[in-house]
């Protein structure tokens, strides 16, 4: 996962590699596409719904790590963001079932890019607890657009979607859930390989330079107020394909599916994961999915009541997240890293100090 | 009496104090001089138990200051004027007069060492109710210097009072701060890169170079030796 | 007019509760530049205590006090156990850290507590007065609530401006080094201040749970609307962030009349932003430029 990271440099790669940023994430990526092929195999459909699920969040999230991590704007409201990605969608399936795919996510994009941009401009003014404020508004607010606009909207119940169906060529027996997963994971790494190149790009280093020292940035000629806007358009465009994903990967489209607590767990994910790096929005995402699960069954194997065993892995979620912060300030990407490099420091010892002393035992 | 001892302090990898020591005696002035990035706001700062050495000691009166928080430091009778004044300026004039003894228990003692204050700096009585931020350079030396002197400190140190003060002032103010000294048995350390002034009110200087103590002598000797002046104090 | 009567009334009943919970959050963000926002949970929290105490026999007023302790206790705790090792990171640290603890104190109360809706009971009257035979607009409750929500902020103005442990608390945090090397227990005052705000958004659980019935995300609009109006008010100014919420009460409450209540985020939202685009520090914010 280290070609995720930006600055990295792995002697093993061939001298072309390390020459070109692109040739190397390509090979990266192909490569991990190739793998999780493989895993959605070997796992049953009902994993395959649950890897869907990482990979959206994974979308969204990252698209936040360009916001948060590397441009340095805190945004509470990306919930919001995924709601419009959502919504879009499933309005023109409403207007039109038989739309392909590729249409719809498209329809996502640009509508969120368009919200994006307008949020953008107004927030770019705005700093720290601020920006805060405003975009926990948002999160707050728009939901209650569906609900007053039920006719085009559904209200409450929402929108039904109808979940992608496999092609034929696949096989009779081939799962719509790995279809998902597919289509999600296809999503996801086009998303990341997008993202990798644009954080090792130029756009990505005058994201840094504005999130770091606006000042200096300006004496540089960089314009801030612009670069934080863009910010704002990619990790919205990003929610908004997340959103799109997620109404197909939920089959309904309602405004419950989008409260403060999923603005509020994108942004944790994030920072939990390891702000700033691609690979800790991944991290962030499994974590969202996989804890409920693993809590979940936890919950269920001691039996408790309903109304314990329904809260067990949110309020483990926020141990996670209060602990985290405490413990590992820098997120677990930074933890791992950090276990890495002692590892390699003790490995490195072993290697000079065991021949010396070849079978001394442990004192 | 106040007395250091093989001070080092180091921020990161860069030394700021190498090895100090000299001692602050009772009912004195002891001055210390040098360029800027000598070291002498490090060594002022660890004293008040704002920056932590390395290793080295502070003992007041015999009393270990190194590893004691700033506050705890402030309730032994340390009183610190930081360099730039480091008044309250949300606060009113008054208000900051009663910071500095608030420590103490005795209510009616604070009233005391307040008024004292007031009739130490005549120019702050007038303006006791006025925000702190509407003072002028030198009123907010007197307000700092001030604010220390009502917590009756036993020490008193003083970073840079002459920084943007008119020469003038700054003579009014040192010459009630020196009538003080003796009468409350203060020990001042005195941290000056104006020498020459410094070393007509001083008793004892120390002088300070790249964190390195170069010279202790009495002032007055240190102001007549030219060589010294030349190398280290600039005039 | 009439009904323009009574929208003002519950806006100014409203706002005094999102006025609680605005100068608690300013309370905490002057002192230690942090926004609690597990603020709102926390306030849902000690109402499920208060709620859980008089439904085990406890009379009402014994349970509203244990309530307004357990707010300062918890605000106390928070500081000294969860904020004090963060205040040195960077911000976001303590972004994450305080919405870590909103969504295990939402999980909580309901493990503990139940998870279905509960009515908590007003101590007064909700119904409105009459006065001579005419319809007054307001009732009993009412008085109560914008009457304790004043009464505890003259009581915390009197504290901070007229005694010396408020002048303690306003140099700790105004400028904490200046504090210390002045021999106050900074790290003492804070954990007050924590204190304190807490007691402020206990008092504003209390009043909003007999409007909004008890469960665990009862105040998370609450939190919204009272940081909307802090922040409209400036965040650094206590005047400020009672005008922004009393102001936020009121829009909500013409909007969702006249308009729709679904439609009363929204207006708030609008309202914000258009405060922001004029002022991007709000209403009584300084002008220095603080790094956040």
């Amino acid at each position: 996962m280290s070609a995720l990271a930006d600055d990295t440099d792995d002697e093993s790669l061939g001298s072309a590699l390390r020459r070109s940023t692109l040739l190397r994430h390509g090979v990266f990526f192909v490569a991990l596409a190739a793998v999780l092929l493989v895993a959605t195999y070997l796992v049953s459909p009902f994993h395959d719904y649950e890897i869907a699920g990482v990979a959206i969040y994974t979308i969204a999230a990252a698209g936040l790590t360009v916001l948060t991590g590397a441009n340095g704007q805190i945004s509470l409201g990306h919930g919001a963001l995924m709601m419009i990605g959502a919504y879009t969608t499933s309005v023109l399936l409403q207007w039109r079932p038989g739309l392909p795919m590729i249409v719809t996510l498209l329809g996502a994009v640009v509508s969120t890019g368009l919200a994006g941009s307008i949020i953008g401009v107004a927030g770019a003014r705005l700093r720290g607890p601020y920006l805060a404020g405003a975009t926990l508004a948002l999160a707050v607010a728009l939901p209650q657009i569906p609900l007053h606009f039920a006719g085009v909207f559904g209200g409450n119940q929402g929108l039904n979607v109808a979940s992608p169906t496999a092609p034929a060529a696949l096989g009779a027996d081939f799962p719509n859930e790995r279809w998902l997963a597919w289509l999600c994971l296809a999503a996801a790494l086009v998303t990341l390989f997008l993202l990798a190149n644009l954080l090792s790009s130029s756009v990505g280093r005058r994201l840094r330079t504005v999130r770091d020292n606006e000042v200096a940035a300006r004496l540089a000629g960089v314009d801030v107020a612009r670069t934080q806007v863009l910010a704002f358009v990619i990790s919205a465009v990003c929610a908004g394909l997340a959103g799109a994903l997620f109404a197909y990967w939920v089959s309904i489209t309602s405004p419950t599916g989008f409260t403060l607590t999923l603005s509020l767990q994108l942004l944790t994910a994030v920072v939990i994961g390891g702000l700033g790096s691609l690979t800790g929005a991944v991290w962030g995402s499994i974590i969202l999915i996989y804890l409920p699960v693993l809590t979940g069954d936890l919950a269920s194997n001691l039996s408790l009541s309903s109304d314990v065993a329904n809260n067990v892995p949110l309020a483990i979620y926020g141990v996670v997240l209060v602990v985290a912060m405490l413990v590992f300030p820098r997120g677990l990407q930074g933890a791992l890293v950090s276990l890495a490099r002692q590892l390699a420091r003790v490995i490195r010892m072993r290697g000079t100090v065991l021949p010396a002393v070849p079978s001394a035992p442990e004192q | 009496m106040l007395e250091v001892a093989e001070l080092t302090v180091a921020y990161g990898g860069v030394v700021a104090l190498d090895d100090v020591s000299f001692s602050v005696p009772e009912g004195a002035i002891t001055a210390v001089l040098g360029a800027n990035g000598a070291g002498k706001t490090t060594l002022v700062r660890t004293i008040s138990g704002l920056v932590r050495p390395r290793h080295g000691s502070v003992l007041l009166d015999g009393a270990e200051l190194v590893g004691r928080s700033p506050e705890s430091i402030a309730r032994l009778r340390v009183a610190h004027v930081p360099e730039g004044h480091g008044i309250v300026s949300e606060l009113s004039v008054d208000e900051n007069l009663r910071l500095g003894g608030l420590w103490r228990r005795d209510r009616a003692e604070q009233r005391v060492a307040v008024d004292e204050a007031y009739a130490l700096f005549p120019p702050l009585a007038a303006r006791r109710r006025g925000p702190a931020s509407g003072l002028s350079g030198g009123e907010r030396q007197m307000l700092s210097i001030g604010r220390a002197l009502a917590a009756r400190p036993a020490v008193l140190l003083l970073d840079e009072p002459s920084l943007g003060l008119a020469t003038r002032l700054l003579a009014q103010i040192m010459e009630r701060l020196g009538s003080l000294v003796a009468e409350r048995k203060l020990s001042v350390l005195l941290i000056e890169q104006n020498a020459r002034s410094a070393l007509s009110v001083a008793g004892q200087a120390v002088v300070l170079s790249l964190g390195r103590v170069v010279v202790i002598d009495e002032a007055h000797r240190l102001a007549g030796d030219e060589a010294l002046r030349h190398a280290y104090l600039g005039f | 007019m009439r009904a323009f009567l009574i929208y003002t009334v519950d806006g100014v009943t409203n706002g005094m509760v999102y006025a609680a919970v605005a100068l608690a959050l300013v309370m905490i963000w002057r002192a230690t530049r942090i926004i609690n926002y597990a603020q709102g949970a926390m306030a849902m929290f000690t109402t499920y205590i208060a709620f859980f105490v008089i439904e085990h026999g406890t009379p009402f007023w014994l349970g509203f006090v244990i309530a307004l302790a357990a707010g300062l206790a918890l605000g106390a705790v928070t500081e000294r156990v969860l904020v004090r090792p963060v205040e040195s990171r960077p911000a976001l640290s303590a972004v994450i850290l305080t919405l870590g603890l909103l969504i295990f104190l939402e999980a909580l109360a309901p493990m503990l507590f139940g998870a279905q809706v509960q009515s908590f009971p007003a101590p007064f009257s909700r119904i409105d007065l009459t006065a001579g035979g005419t319809q007054l607009y307001f009732s009993r409750f009412d008085i109560f609530t914008v009457g304790s929500v004043l009464c505890v902020m003259v009581l915390l103005f009197v504290l901070f401006q007229r005694t010396t442990i408020g002048l303690r608390m306003r140099a700790a945090a105004f400028n904490p080094e200046i504090a210390r090397i002045l021999g106050i227990r900074v790290g003492r005052m804070l954990t007050l201040g924590w204190a304190l705000a807490a007691l402020l958004g206990a008092l504003a659980g209390l009043l909003a749970a007999p409007v909004l019935f008890l469960y665990p995300t009862n105040m998370d609009e609450v939190l919204v609307f009272g940081f909307t109006g802090a922040i409209i008010g400036g965040l650094e100014s206590p005047v400020g962030a009672v005008v922004g919420a009393l102001g936020v009460g009121l829009a909500l409450s013409y909007v969702s009349g006249f308009l729709g209540s679904d439609l009363a985020p929204l207006g708030s939202l609008l309202i914000l932003m258009a405060v922001l685009m004029i002022r991007p520090r709000g209403l009584f914010g300084m002008t220095r430029q603080r790094q956040v």
